[in-house]
């Protein structure tokens, strides 16, 4: 075991030292690339290269680029990234020689590698005659820090020319910034105060501002707070940023106690700040603006609330909740949807049962939105109450809510209401909750079914659809032989729409067929209807039973809406007889844009498998002649290249056969044209010529996407009978050429 | 011949050399040791720096809220010393959309394009003083003289992505408030120095994630956070391409008049090529994902990515662990287990950009035509609007309130920093073909001297960060 693991180890590292020495022999390459007369281009890439792989061996020949306008910009590349600190002396001696641009990316290369010892070079740089040079060593200095840098920059931010001030203060904020970080707070600190008193760009001074407050901890309050009083809009901004960022209960204590002394517009400003912070200490200030505000700070205050509001804020919002401001108490509407927390919900379910009138109406809506299944008992009150717009809100409620357990009280309820507007409410509710319910609530919807009333026993139908169910179709089907007329046509009416659970209510054909000879032509219509529907939905059929199906009606379908409905049907189908069908309805006017789609479906479908190719060439040859809708023509055109050119019958554009075609396509191109990035799809648009025709959609689907973001275009480029023309569409647009050209 | 060097090419080399694996490791162990000193504590540095003064900011985000407009003086005739004073930045076709959304905006006023482009800036200055019926939108090629306006309060910048985070760190340090296009950054440096210069100076940065903004998206982070999924298990995200490429030279033309397109400013951060014109007009695809591992999974992963972050509750940090393409997938796992998928296939016909939350107990999809399929229809019970078409007018009425009140909009500097590391670490891994492994703490990939040396790459001159 041990002489396995000593050979193991011996294997692994000869095998190092082979890829040691393969590496330092790419490494050599490119640095001979380097070295070589080759033309610029062929250094860039090496450069890249060395960035990721290149040592020390690499730098001298990277360091000779730094001159070069063109190659420079590569050779920092690679000098920035490379560990050595071979890099940095290369970087410094070529900071002494170069001048203008190259040198500031010299220096700009320093200041990103923090080399200490550039910072001499970089001071005298300071008062380089050159603005931007000295700016860059600014920067640079300021990246590097420490002592040394820091005084320097200090000492020159009062004598810099104009064009070099701001670079100096930027160089002092940086600085102070890493005294901070390095728990050098006094240090920080004063560098922060000097720039804020300086006489530099705005900009410079707001930095300076900000990290001598935050700096000084809590000991910057009164800054902070001076900042906020300052009359400078810039001055105030910057307070609003730094009273989100300093953190402290006594923070927000002062932040709290400023915010009286405030115009109403800054009221607001601050708020939203107070809110950002996050702490719970603001709260009874945020509180007072909304109930005691202006306008705005109190719009803004509820605005907050779903920050930082809690259940001891539902009072306050209830009450602005039934402010005759209309924008005050919708905004408190929305503020009590979004109120945080369980105990939130807890609160509002809790003041249902004693609250009345308008506040009970605003309690419902934010049961409701806020979705509070515990208060559904109460909410069944509610739809009782003497009040008909709390009514009105609880039964709102119960439909958003509801489910099996309120079912039986909203058919009680029901049986109670006379309006017809209450009755609808009602119904809303009951159809909701039954619907979640299911076939469990069937039970509980009897009374509606043996209601004297008729306009009941038609709400009951129409729970009973939305429960569904053996027994729910079994309670339909007895309606057929109300003695109302009305509720024997919703009767009808509802079986034909028998809902969304095929196959499990399969036994709704029984009923259908019947009423489909129905002398009564209304009856006869919706029954057809919902037994091809049914035919169409239940996977459960196989194709040869739901054909003989289709067969067994077909006699009964003589209207084209129908027959429409069977070409659906038909397209389901995967036989050559149901093909042959479509065929026939593809030449009826009336149904033969469904027949066309239905052969499509069909012809796609590769389970076909008794099917002739001849019968699917013959079918797709009837869509391209029939059919008006062009994306049923293409499918068509698409499928039919499938087939074997020599067994493609020519339609009535189609090229004669043995001559050249009239539409010839010399070139395409998709895109952001005319100036964005674009791709050459030729090829592809040669290739979905059909006959001497085009037509094709100009998608990302089709071409890919050249130019993400932009909105492409399609243009072809085309000879017709030898004249040459040109067409664009929009993406997502279809090009056509017709047969003749246009 | 001069093409970009792709990731096959780029691995062909060293690959065969063996540099890639154990040697370039044991080689530089004694210069990686001394480079992690350095950069590591800089690092470190960086890492306090973010999260000092964070307490109270990390709740800004947690749970977006809704400022009634009329609060902040947005609705009805806004004074024009109310108005938010806006310039453009490269103002494309993206950016022209965004534009479209301010200019609807009563409280703002757009002044000014700065346009390496002569026909844009005259597009973009036409489309202004169309919306405003006077002449008074001022153009310029270079945007350091927009900046340079004290009037101008915000600007919008569509560049392409080498520019996003350069422009946006200079425009903060020139006192602006910055909505820029999504990606928000090159590489993990960037994304760090981004959330860095916004914090330093005070500004708003709202990143063009505006998916963010958008009911349904945030209707289906809801579940994921409120643990209606239950305890959350993996967050998927669509990133429309998985390729990364090391970009490099292409073949010179003739150079039109600066005027006209100023190509050095084009260029601007990017390593420098000569002309060329068909490069110049795909400003979107230039080094998007950075010259060093570009591409990657940034199309979409911006967005979705960004979602799956929202999702995790990870707005302020990222996975740790990133595995190479494996049966079609980038499988990243976050500190608390669950796992980030970045995925081609598999998603339901739901449109661009879809996600996916996984839970012990049930899953949520959402995708860009609005909707959202569920494992349980009852979790789709609350209140959420079906919005297609990502519309971004949400998201930029987030930034302008934000502009106003200080705050931190919902695809702020720390959004975008850590959604941006999350999917550059994805590219490395890529790019790398195997598994990285990134310490939050020091922000550098742990004992991996290859792939931190992929964390960022040097501008060009004269600019910097």
């Amino acid at each position: 075991m041990l002489r396995m693991r000593r050979y193991v180890l011996c294997a692994a590292l000869v095998a190092l030292a082979a890829a040691l020495a393969r590496a330092a022999e790419q490494e050599s390459k490119l640095i001979d690339i380097l070295q070589s007369n080759k033309p610029p281009q062929d250094k860039a890439i090496p450069c890249k290269q060395l960035a990721v792989y290149g040592t020390k061996a690499a730098v001298p020949a990277l360091a000779a680029l730094l001159p070069d306008e063109k190659l420079a910009s590569w050779a920092r590349i690679a000098l920035e990234a490379i560990p050595d600190p071979a890099a940095d002396d290369a970087l410094r001696e070529a900071a002494g020689k170069l001048q203008g641009r190259l040198l500031i990316g010299v220096i700009n290369s320093i200041g990103v590698r923090r080399d200490a010892k550039a910072v001499e070079a970089l001071i005298q740089k300071l008062k380089d005659p050159d603005a931007d040079v000295a700016s860059a060593a600014a920067a640079a200095l300021g990246r590097i820090g420490g002592d040394r840098a820091a005084k320097a920059l200090e000492q020159s931010v009062a004598g810099a020319p104009a064009g070099v001030r701001s670079a100096v203060a930027e160089g002092c904020i940086l600085c102070a910034e890493r005294f901070l970080n390095e728990g050098k707070a006094d240090e920080a600190v004063k560098l922060y105060d000097m720039i804020r008193k300086a006489d530099v760009p705005k900009q410079r001074v707001l930095e300076g501002t900000r990290g001598a407050i935050l700096a000084r901890k809590s000991a910057g309050i009164p800054l902070l707070v001076e900042a906020l009083k300052s009359q400078d809009k810039a001055m105030f901004g910057i307070g609003l940023r730094v009273a989100r960022e300093l953190p402290g209960g006594d923070t927000t204590d002062a932040l709290v106690a400023e915010l009286g002394r405030l115009t109403p517009e800054r009221q607001t400003m601050l708020i939203i700040a107070l809110a950002d912070r996050g702490d719970p200490k603001a709260l009874p200030a945020i509180l007072e603006a909304i109930k005691n505000g202006p306008k705005a700070a109190s719009l803004a205050a509820m605005g907050v609330m779903e920050r930082i509001g809690n259940a001891s804020c539902v009072p306050v919002l209830l009450m602005v909740a039934l402010d005759t401001d209309e924008e005050l108490a919708i905004v408190a509407r929305g503020a009590l949807a979004k109120l945080p927390g369980q105990e939130v919900d807890a609160d509002i379910a809790g003041r249902l049962a004693q609250a009345t009138g308008k506040t009970r109406q605003v309690l419902l809506e934010a049961v409701s939105q806020r979705r509070i299944e515990t208060a559904l008992p109460a909410l069944v009150s509610c739809a009782e109450d003497a009040d008909a717009g709390v009514r009105a809100a609880a039964l709102s409620a119960i439909a958003a809510l509801g489910g099996e357990k309120q079912v039986g009280d909203l058919v009680r309820i029901l049986q109670k209401t006379q309006d017809a507007n209450e009755r609808a409410g009602v119904e809303k509710a009951l159809t909701a909750t039954t619907a979640r319910g299911g076939a469990a609530c069937v039970p509980q919807l009897t009374p509606l079914t043996k209601s004297g009333d008729s306009a009941v026993r038609v709400i009951g139908l129409h729970a009973l659809a939305c429960a569904g169910g053996p027994q729910a179709l079994a309670a339909v089907k007895a309606a057929l032989n109300d003695k109302d007329e009305p509720v024997q046509d919703e009767a009808v009416r509802t079986l034909s729409s028998w809902p969304n659970r095929w196959p499990d209510d399969a036994g709704v054909t029984e009923p259908l067929l019947a009423l489909a000879k129905s002398p009564k032509t209304q009856h006869q219509v919706l029954a057809l209807r919902g037994y091809l529907q049914y035919l169409q939905g239940n996977k459960k059929l196989n194709d040869d039973e739901r054909l003989a199906k289709v067969n067994e009606i077909l006699p009964l379908v003589t209207r084209p809406e129908e027959k429409k409905l069977v070409c659906s049907v038909l397209g389901t189908i995967g036989s050559a007889r149901a093909l042959e069908m479509l065929v026939t309805y593809a030449a009826e006017p009336a149904t033969a844009e469904e027949a066309c789609s239905a052969i499509v479906a069909l012809a796609e479908r590769k389970d076909l498998k008794d099917v002739a190719g001849e019968l699917r060439q013959n079918a797709l040859q009837t869509v391209l002649e029939k059919a008006k809708s062009r994306d049923t023509k293409k499918k068509a055109q698409d499928l039919l290249k499938a087939f074997p050119r020599g067994t493609q019958k020519a339609t009535a554009p189609a090229a004669a056969p043995g001559k050249p075609g009239k539409l010839k396509i010399v070139k395409a191109v998709y895109g952001g044209l005319p100036d964005g990035p674009k791709d050459d799809v030729t090829a592809k648009v040669q290739g979905m010529v059909a006959g001497d025709t085009l037509s094709v959609d100009a998608t990302n689907d089709n071409f890919g996407d050249p130019a993400g973001g932009v909105v492409k275009k399609l243009r072809v480029e085309y000879e017709f009978e030898g004249v040459k023309k040109s067409k664009e569409a929009g993406e997502n647009e279809t090009l056509t050429i017709s047969n003749k050209g246009e | 011949m001069f093409g970009r060097v792709t990731q096959q090419y780029a691995l062909m080399l060293v690959v065969s050399s063996v540099l890639v694996r154990i040697p370039g490791v044991v080689r530089h162990t004694v210069l990686a040791e001394r480079a992690h000193t350095v950069t590591k504590k800089s690092a470190i540095a960086r890492r306090h720096f973010l999260k000092r003064g964070l307490a109270a900011v990390g709740a800004a985000f947690a749970s977006p809220y809704v400022i009634p407009s009329s609060a902040l003086g947005a609705d009805g005739d806004v004074s024009p010393s109310e108005r938010i004073t806006l310039g453009g930045i490269g103002i494309g076709n993206r950016g022209g959309y965004d534009l479209g959304c301010f200019l609807n905006e009563k409280d703002v006023r757009f002044v000014a394009i700065a346009d390496v482009k002569a026909v844009r800036r005259a597009q973009i200055k036409d489309m202004a003083d169309k919306k405003y019926g006077n002449k008074d939108c001022a153009m310029y090629r270079d945007f350091r003289e927009l900046l340079a306006r004290p009037d101008i309060d915000a600007v919008l910048i569509a560049t392409g992505p080498n520019w996003h985070c350069t422009a946006s760190c200079a425009a903060a340090r020139a006192g602006k408030d910055v909505y820029c296009e999504k990606p928000s950054t090159k590489n993990i440096v960037q994304s760090l120095m981004l959330a860095e210069t916004f914090q330093r100076t005070g500004r708003v940065f709202q990143g063009g994630m505006q998916r963010r903004g958008l009911s349904h998206f945030q209707y289906a982070v809801e579940l994921a956070r409120r643990g209606k999924l239950g305890k959350l298990q993996s967050v998927h995200a669509h990133p429309c391409g998985m390729g990364t490429e090391m970009s490099g030279w292409w073949p010179g033309e003739p150079e039109p008049p600066k005027e006209e397109a100023d190509w050095d400013m084009y260029l601007g951060p990017a390593a420098w090529r000569p002309y060329n014109k068909g490069k110049m007009a795909s400003a979107f695809g230039f080094e998007k994902g950075g010259g060093m591992v570009g591409g990657g999974v940034l199309e979409w992963g911006s967005h979705c990515v960004d979602l799956c972050q929202w999702a995790n509750d990870a707005d302020m940090l990222e996975p740790i662990e990133y595995n190479p393409p494996a049966g079609g997938q980038v499988i990243a796992v976050y500190p608390n287990g669950v796992k980030l998928v970045l995925r081609e296939g598999g998603w339901l016909p739901l449109g661009s950009c879809p996600v996916r939350f996984e839970g012990e107990t049930g899953w949520v999809e959402a995708g860009d035509n609005g909707d959202i399929v569920a494992s349980n229809p009852a979790l789709l019970a609350g209140r959420w609007t079906k919005v297609g078409g990502y519309p971004a007018n949400n998201h930029i009425r987030d930034f302008l309130n934000c502009v106003k009140t200080r705050g931190l909009p919902r695809a702020n500097h720390f959004v975008a920093c850590h959604t941006h590391i999350a999917c550059h670490c994805a590219g490395i891994s890529i790019f790398l073909r195997r598994k990285v492994t990134y310490d939050p703490k020091t922000t550098m990939f742990v004992n991996d001297d290859e792939a931190n040396r992929l964390r960022s790459e040097a501008l060009r001159e004269p600019w910097r960060f």
